[in-house]
């Protein structure tokens, strides 16, 4: 890099400021057309449609993911948690358990999913890209195996407990449930990432690895961690899901994959330096779930929905990459 | 994968004894893996042809080759991109949108079909959308510099979206003389679709492992900084891959089409495996790293398993799950032998 000239430097501090939140100025755009151009899109209703369905478990899993690329990494298996949790949740309040306790087992079933991948990449040293990929290939397999070749398994509304349902559709104060535990674990990873020293030391691995390492910080033990946290976050949206519609669907926890590493890079631009950060991960979030909402009330076909919500993203990330290639050249 | 194989065998310098014995180990360790692998696939093929003997006769093997076509031809542009892109799976090259890419190029053609236009206006259409599609993000990964994994997302889900626009979830059937013939069995009873497999490997073997192109691509994945310093048109090249694994998609399409007998819903569910397969073909290469020749071993390797399963009578539950040890047991094992430090 040369040195530019003061007001450079500052005319191009500006245009970074604006290119830096492109993804809220692009949510606020979308929310304004959407208001003008479809009647039933800003009534209270809707918004709390798409907080409920469209926002609540993305965030979620998103959250999860947030954490393992804030460390440097990322977490393909994080379907695989979502799907072991809804499974063990659904066999276990079918077999007649307590909802608590099946709950905790469904927890339990998605943090083994984040051990293994601990295991993997700390102890046997291979990258989490592959690792977390190979586990998703496994649990694909696990679950084919224990279903029958991918059989959803429903509770039928008979037996479904109440406690089971109020998860899935109650109410704290007018306030859904699902989007009280988004509020919960979102508050709980963005303290740790933010205020705490573990989380420091995460986002320090993340930026370099060997300098933390170097440095003295326990850098495989925390990576573990990570592993392990993002897949019990992930674990949550896995009982959510299947409280919200009463079945375990087989592998249905991947359809969050990708959907939750564009809203966690389009976050990472909203971020200080860059980085992984839970407000810009929800954000991203946000902007990924009205823009399907809205696309949905729009009454356009819904294929061309699809290719609209490719482009949007496409352009959020020119524009935020926009910077990168500037400042590199 | 960068190993560092020939200047671990070159120890000119007199180092001390522990050291030449480490590096011993080292190449031992190395060599075993090398050769671990091919063990393990001949391993396979033995164990199949014991217990089945149907495995081994020609029309069988040919089966295998047939129906491993579509995905090794997406793992070949898989594998390019990674070339040029560097191993680095998160900040390296990746294509995710290969997947996608071959189901909308094969909508195109059996859309093109049905509208009555021939098998050549089809054809080059389908490997035109192909190119397109890897030169969008050729054009998103060089010029705008977003990260691959997250460029070629985006591209996936608008290739997936178009290919959902045209083919409106349904399967649009496709039957022309040509697809007939591609789809057909040729000398001894081997699907045409191996030759097209084989030939299509041939050329990349060549083009990738044997050309001065190629050979630049290589040190442009291994090393950007000193490939740029050296005066290689860097951009060019990591640009060209993305094209030409576009092209891997519109020749997949191609070979989808004419196998499914029309276009096909769902294609997207073969992203993964595409990306495995790319990256277990690099324990198929000398110097352990992604070669054309790898890749189509390791897609031999996942279609012999396949086809030796249902021989055997092995729930094709577990084909995923084998998949997936393989390639944790084979990475695990590389980790091992590189040394410590370098591998985030």
């Amino acid at each position: 890099m040369t040195v530019q000239p003061l007001w450079e430097a500052r005319r191009g501090r500006v245009a970074d400021r604006l290119v830096q939140y492109t993804a809220i100025i692009a949510l606020i755009a979308v929310m304004i057309v959407f208001s003008a151009a479809i009647p039933t899109f800003a009534t209270p209703q809707n918004l709390k449609s798409v907080l409920v369905n469209n926002f609540a478990l993305l965030a979620i899993v998103s959250i999860g993911m947030t954490l393992t690329v804030a460390a440097g990494g990322i977490d393909l298996s994080v379907g695989t948690a979502v799907d072991f949790s809804s499974l063990a949740f659904v066999f276990l309040v079918l077999g007649g358990h307590a909802v608590w306790l099946s709950a905790l087992a469904g927890l339990g079933a998605g943090l083994a999913v984040g051990l293994f991948n601990a295991f993997l990449i700390t102890r046997l040293g291979i990258t989490p890209f592959l690792a977390t990929l190979g586990t998703l290939f496994i649990g694909h397999s696990g679950q084919q195996l224990l279903t029958g070749g991918g059989n959803p398994v429903y509770i039928p509304p008979a037996v479904v407990p109440p406690s089971f349902a109020f998860l899935g559709h109650g109410e704290i104060l007018c306030v859904p449930v699902v989007l009280v535990l988004v509020a919960m674990v979102g508050g709980a990873v963005a303290i740790l990432l933010k205020r705490a020293r573990l989380g420091r030391i995460i986002l320090a691995i993340g930026v370099q690895r060997s300098v933390a390492w170097y440095s003295g910080l326990p850098t495989s033990g925390v990576t573990g961690l990570v592993y392990a946290l993002s897949a019990l976050v992930c674990a949550v949206a896995g009982l959510l899901l299947s409280a919200t519609v009463n079945v375990y669907v087989p592998y249905s926890g991947n359809a969050f994959l990708l959907n939750a590493i564009g809203a966690t890079f389009i976050g990472t631009t909203l971020g200080p330096h860059g980085r992984p950060n839970v407000a810009g991960t929800l954000i991203g979030v946000l902007l990924l779930a009205v823009v399907a909402n809205g696309l949905l009330l729009s009454g356009l076909n819904f294929y061309w929905q699809q290719v609209g919500t490719g482009l949007l993203i496409f352009f959020v990330l020119a524009a935020s990459f926009a910077k990168a290639a500037r400042t590199s050249e | 994968m960068s190993a560092s194989g020939g200047a671990i065998l070159r120890s000119e310098s007199r180092a001390p004894r522990r050291e030449d014995r480490r590096r011993l180990v080292a190449w031992l360790a190395r060599s075993s893996l090398r050769f671990g692998s091919y063990v393990a696939f001949a391993l396979v093929l033995f164990v199949f042809a014991w217990r089945a003997p149907a495995f081994v006769s020609l029309g069988n093997l040919g089966n295998v080759f047939g129906q491993s076509a579509i995905l090794g031809v997406l793992a070949f542009g898989m594998t390019i991109v990674i070339i040029g892109g560097g191993s680095n799976v998160v900040t390296g090259g990746i294509d995710l949108s290969l997947a996608a890419n071959m189901g909308l190029s094969a909508a195109i053609y059996a859309a093109l079909v049905q509208a009555d236009f021939g098998d050549a206006v089809a054809v080059a259409a389908a490997l035109g959308s192909g190119a397109a599609i890897g030169a969008v993000n050729a054009f998103s990964v060089v010029s705008l510099r977003i990260v691959p994994l997250l460029a070629t997302l985006a591209v996936m889900n608008i290739a997936a979206g178009l290919e959902l626009v045209i083919t409106q979830n349904t399967v649009i059937a496709a039957d022309t003389n040509f697809l007939s013939l591609l789809s057909s069995n040729g000398v001894g009873g081997v699907p045409i679709l191996a030759f097209a497999l084989l030939a299509v490997a041939a050329v990349l073997i060549v083009a990738v492992q044997y050309t001065p192109t190629g050979l630049r691509l290589y040190a442009v994945g291994e090393f950007p900084e000193a490939a740029r310093a050296s005066g290689l048109r860097v951009n060019w090249l990591v640009a060209g891959s993305y094209v030409a694994s576009g092209l891997c998609g519109g020749i997949a399409a191609i070979l989808s089409v004419a196998y499914l007998s029309g276009s096909t819903t769902g294609s997207g569910d073969m992203l993964l495996s595409i990306v495995v397969t790319a990256l277990l073909g690099v324990v198929f290469s000398r110097r352990l790293v992604p070669t054309i020749g790898g890749t189509l071993l390791s897609t031999l390797f996942v279609g012999s398993l396949i086809n030796g399963f249902q021989l055997l009578g092995v729930s094709s539950y577990w084909v995923n799950g084998v998949q997936g040890v393989l390639i944790l047991l084979v990475v695990a094992a590389t980790s091992v032998l590189r040394p410590q430090g370098n591998g985030l």
